[in-house]
């Protein structure tokens, strides 16, 4: 038990030590990588690392006679977290959510302190012996926050109040519900029942397992499935039009998409915000086939009221491009990204 | 003899009666329903000759007869819209609000008086039957004044209906014409039965009686369910109509008009909701008089109501989460247009302080049983774990509550390099969240099961492989519900919806299987020491509040949140909004005025308790209660 702990608290030290010169901007954020495929599980494996660690910690310094007082610990681990969100998470994370969670953490750490009455009481111990000032340490540190909590409040709220030159914040809807049915080049389409027609098997029948079989591996790298290329000739059906959409998403829409299609395409960064990243399961693996399609043909100037602030520059395509071009376009994004539209059988 | 033979030929005639109240509405109705199939179509019949209008059921796709007039197409004016100089959108808002509350709550309570009366009967320990039946009196005696508030509601919401959307309500008044009668003939025996039931209390108390009487509450619940059922079918139908054509007109079948796609989600959903609603308003009001309590014995039955309370809601709270999903489920397969919005495009920000709302819930609770330890001697051993169980909820809240636009400046949207963040937008998606609200919820019932075992050791001879069977049990669920959330990736939409079934029967099993096996385990197990009712933190009380709290502020969310999916519908698709606030609310206005009705509805609720204290006599208890391991007594007269 004891080793265990002791590994325990080597591996706290060295957390602490690589998270302290990330704070310092010694060590980058990226020293330890973030792997692309696995990065949110990844996130919460080091964070419960750091929890071993801390474990370790306390247990060692506590066998040593140098236990930290709860209070201390408390503070502490709510401190390491939220520095741990802002220097060691990257690409760095909008405040809104560091907020939340930075007060579910405080939540989390008022519910570890106060989950008995003994550790309660300890927890609580340096407040109140503050509050008493029975010595003189604690009686000047009583006065010195009755001065700097109002000047710390009250430099918060100037902050807040303070007219501020950044452009606003939006909540804006990234995905609008579409409507029931679109109507592209003079022909309606029913968006819950409309079906890819090139999503076909070699014979020419709508088959959605024959395509599943046949997009690329996900995860790292993407892998196409062997005999499963659509650049091969002799491939029909489905790799055909998949191979078809490929050559229109080049000519059409790399330029901003991608080649990878992850939104970072020669042009990507000319916009605000860059364009939507296929890859991340967040965009069109979420989707139905029909709600790319309609997207496409009506572009950022056909989002309806509620993608307010329109906040997207693509041209409606259905002025570009043919409706069969189209439905080949979304077959290749589905393919190369590796995922399924959504479906609802 | 004469005397209890008579009370038993009361007992049961008044139970008879209440039987009868409840068919007399349905009794009463058939002519009306007969009349509502055929009468209009005949008489069209005659005035147009042999020529009968056919018209085609929006959902069920069945030709039925035109009997009803088409759905009024409103303007902007003083007629279809008259108005104060207020939003008439709000008022009748607030009064719905308030109306649903207190009716969530009178028809909640009767159900945990059903239970714990029935507790009562079965307990062979005849102190904790007499401690049982005096806190279902409690509660119901809570119910009744709110009761009362609940019809004066009801009426100021008609009222309201009537004055500023008369064109509406006269439409939806008409569609549901053969029904609206069964309704309020429905409520006069609610009426009639709750108070026999409850003025019969002290006159059925024992024997054969009591158990009239037990039978009479399960009439109220039939009863009171069955009110609820036709409630919602006027939601479900201005949600997802059904019975009538493209223009509104009733085609005859009032079944069709009621069994809307959406009636049973929203049906199951209520009544888990409701129950705990009400349990949490029910441990609230024991945690207030818990912390207003002056003397130990009175702490200690309020302290024990409170847990009971709080375990009924808790019960109920479990499987709501999953009754929401078959909700959305339906309405996803009902509309998708209507299931993005919810929850992918305008509404989807509600969502996410749904998901907090929710969080709350689970973690108070876990926070109330960990202090709930406190009270009982032996239980410290478990305490020392609980750092673990915080951070495993914290995590999973945390992925639960992670919105998948996230809110952001410019500078931070350039910063991110795009909307997605590579990290965290995999945490907002269904399959990260159906993760974390299971490891929330298999969290929840491993508190639940330390509680029960905290001062107890089990004395079965395979203890030990027990609790080592158990452990394995909680590891391979924790291990399961998050492989899949991961693997939810990597497989299509479809078959990813599908794997919540698994995820949830992962976290169904440890709380039937677990606990099941925990009460044989400490069945006959030694007592390290007794439960010390009163015993408990404040903060544990606190706890109670919050959750009642929460529960009132998400019902009043979630309501807004069903009733504005709609967008510019009063009946979808079929009756347009065309009054000037045919708009949807920021989240700011909405949060405010959420937060105006669930303010209004504790500050009422509280008047509606201190009434109900107005009646309580003290009387002296018989045996020093409150002390460490005594029963806690009943502290009122009925």
């Amino acid at each position: 038990m004891k080793a265990l702990m002791s590994l325990g608290a080597l591996i706290g030290v060295a957390g602490l030590l690589l998270l302290g010169g990330m704070v310092l901007d010694v060590v980058p954020s990226t020293y330890i990588r973030l792997v692309e495929g696995y990065m949110p599980i990844q996130m919460l494996l080091e964070v419960a690392c750091y929890v071993i660690g801390f474990t370790g910690l306390s247990y060692t310094l506590n066998a040593m006679g140098m236990a930290i007082p709860r209070f201390w610990q408390g503070i502490g681990f709510w401190v390491f977290f939220l520095l741990y969100l802002k220097y060691r998470m990257y690409p760095p994370i909008p405040f809104s959510v560091r907020a939340m969670y930075g007060t579910v953490s405080l939540v989390a750490v008022f519910m570890w302190v106060s989950a008995s009455e003994e550790d309660w009481q300890k927890f609580k111990q340096p407040i109140m012996n503050v509050l008493d000032a029975q010595t003189g340490g604690n009686r000047l540190l009583r006065y010195l926050y009755l001065v700097l909590l109002p000047i710390l409040i009250g430099g918060f709220s100037f902050n807040a109040m303070m007219p501020k030159s950044e452009e606003p914040i939006e909540l804006r809807t990234v995905h609008p519900a579409p409507p029931a049915s679109t109507k592209v080049h003079g022909k309606t389409y029913t968006l819950q029942t409309s079906q890819n027609p090139y999503r076909v098997n070699p014979e020419g029948k709508y088959d959605q397992e024959f395509s599943n079989a046949n997009i690329v591996e996900q995860g790292m790298g993407r892998l196409m499935k062997p005999n499963a290329n659509p650049w091969d000739d002799k491939n029909q059906g489905y790799l055909k039009y998949v191979r078809e959409g490929g050559e229109i998403f080049y000519q059409n829409c790399h330029f901003c998409h991608g080649d990878n299609l992850n939104g970072r395409g020669l042009h990507a960064f000319a916009f605000n915000p860059i364009p939507a990243n296929f890859t991340d399961p967040g965009t069109i693996a979420q989707l139905q086939e029909t709600f790319i399609f309609w997207r496409v043909s009506k572009g950022g100037i056909g989002l309806p009221n509620e993608g307010f602030p329109w906040a997207s520059v693509m041209p409606p395509w259905e002025q570009h491009l043919t409706v069969d071009e189209i439905w080949k376009v979304v077959l290749f994004e589905y393919w190369h990204t590796g995922y399924y539209p959504r479906t609802w059988d | 003899m004469g005397l209890l033979a008579g009370k038993r030929v009361f007992s049961i005639m008044a139970l008879c009666m209440m039987v009868g109240l409840l068919l007399l509405p349905i009794v009463v109705a058939l002519p009306s329903l007969a009349i509502g199939e055929e009468a209009p179509a005949g008489d069209a019949a005659k005035k147009d000759g042999d020529k009968v209008e056919k018209g085609r059921d929006v959902y069920y796709k069945t030709e039925g007869i035109v009997v009803g007039a088409p759905a009024p197409k409103t303007v902007d004016g003083p007629r279809d819209y008259p108005r104060y100089n207020f939003e008439s959108r709000v008022l009748l808002w607030f009064a719905n609000q308030q109306h649903l509350y207190y009716g969530s709550f009178v028809l909640a309570v009767p159900i945990f008086c059903m239970i714990i009366e029935f507790m009562g009967v079965v307990t062979k320990d005849k102190a904790l039957a007499k401690r049982y039946d005096q806190l279902a009196y409690d509660f119901i005696k809570i119910s009744l004044t709110a009761y009362s508030l609940t019809a004066i509601l009801g009426g100021i919401l008609i009222f309201t209906f009537l004055t500023l959307y008369p064109a509406f309500f006269s439409y939806l008044s008409g569609i549901f014409r053969p029904v609206m009668h069964i309704y309020a003939l429905m409520f006069v025996a609610e009426s009639g039965t709750l108070y026999i039931y409850y003025y019969g209390w002290d006159k059925m108390k024992e024997g054969f009686l009591k158990w009239i009487h037990l039978s009479m509450s399960v009439i109220l619940n039939i009863i009171g369910t069955l009110l609820m059922f036709l409630a919602n079918s006027w939601i479900g139908f201005m949600m997802s109509p059904a019975g009538v054509d493209e223009q509104g007109r009733y085609l005859g079948n009032i079944w069709h008009v009621i069994h809307t796609a959406l009636w049973n989600p929203l049906n199951l959903h209520r009544i888990l909701g409701n129950m705990a609603f009400g349990g949490g308003v029910v441990a609230a009001y024991a945690a207030y008089k818990f912390l207003a309590s002056k003397t130990d014995e009175d702490r200690a039955h309020y302290d024990w109501m409170g847990y009971i309370a709080m375990a009924l809601g808790v019960a109920f709270l479990i499987p709501l989460p999953f009754a929401g999903y078959w909700l959305m489920r339906e309405v996803y397969a009902y509309r998708q247009q209507m299931g993005i919005t919810l929850m992918g495009g305008l509404l989807a920000w509600l969502f996410i302080i749904q998901a907090t709302m929710i969080g709350i819930l689970f973690l108070s609770t876990n926070y109330y049983l960990w202090q709930a330890m406190g009270r009982m001697r032996g239980a410290e051993k478990y305490q020392r774990y609980i750092k673990y169980l915080v951070f495993i909820l914290a995590c999973g809240y945390m992925v639960f509550i992670t919105p998948h636009t996230m809110v952001m400046t410019p500078a931070e949207l350039k910063a991110m390099g795009g909307q997605q963040h590579p990290v965290l937008g995999n945490y907002g998606v269904m399959s990260a969240k159906n993760g974390g609200i299971n490891v929330i919820i298999t969290t929840t019932v491993l508190s639940f099961v330390w509680y029960m075992r905290g001062n107890k050791v089990s004395t079965v001879s395979w203890a030990k492989f027990g609790n080592i069977f158990m452990g394995i049990f909680f590891a391979c669920a924790y291990f399961n519900i998050i492989f899949l959330a991961v693997y939810g990736y990597y497989i299509p939409a479809n078959v990813r919806v599908g794997l919540s079934v698994p995820q949830v029967a992962t976290t169904l099993s440890c709380l039937f299987f677990m606990f099941a096996l925990n009460s044989v385990m400490m069945k006959g197990a030694k007592q390290l020491g007794p439960i010390e009712w009163g015993k408990i933190s404040a903060r544990s009380q606190y706890a109670l509040i919050m959750l009642a709290t929460a529960f009132t502020w998400m019902m009043g969310l979630m309501g807004y949140i069903r009733s504005s999916v709609r967008l510019f519908w009063h009946v979808n698709e079929i009756m347009r909004d065309n009054s000037p606030w045919a708009y949807t609310h920021t989240v700011g206005f909405a949060a405010n005025m959420i937060s105006f009705n669930v303010l209004f509805f504790w500050i009422t609720i509280l008047f509606v308790f201190w009434l109900g204290s107005l009646g309580a006599k003290k009387v002296p208890v018989e045996s020093k209660a409150g002390i460490p391991g005594s029963i806690p007594q009943p502290i009122a007269s009925h």
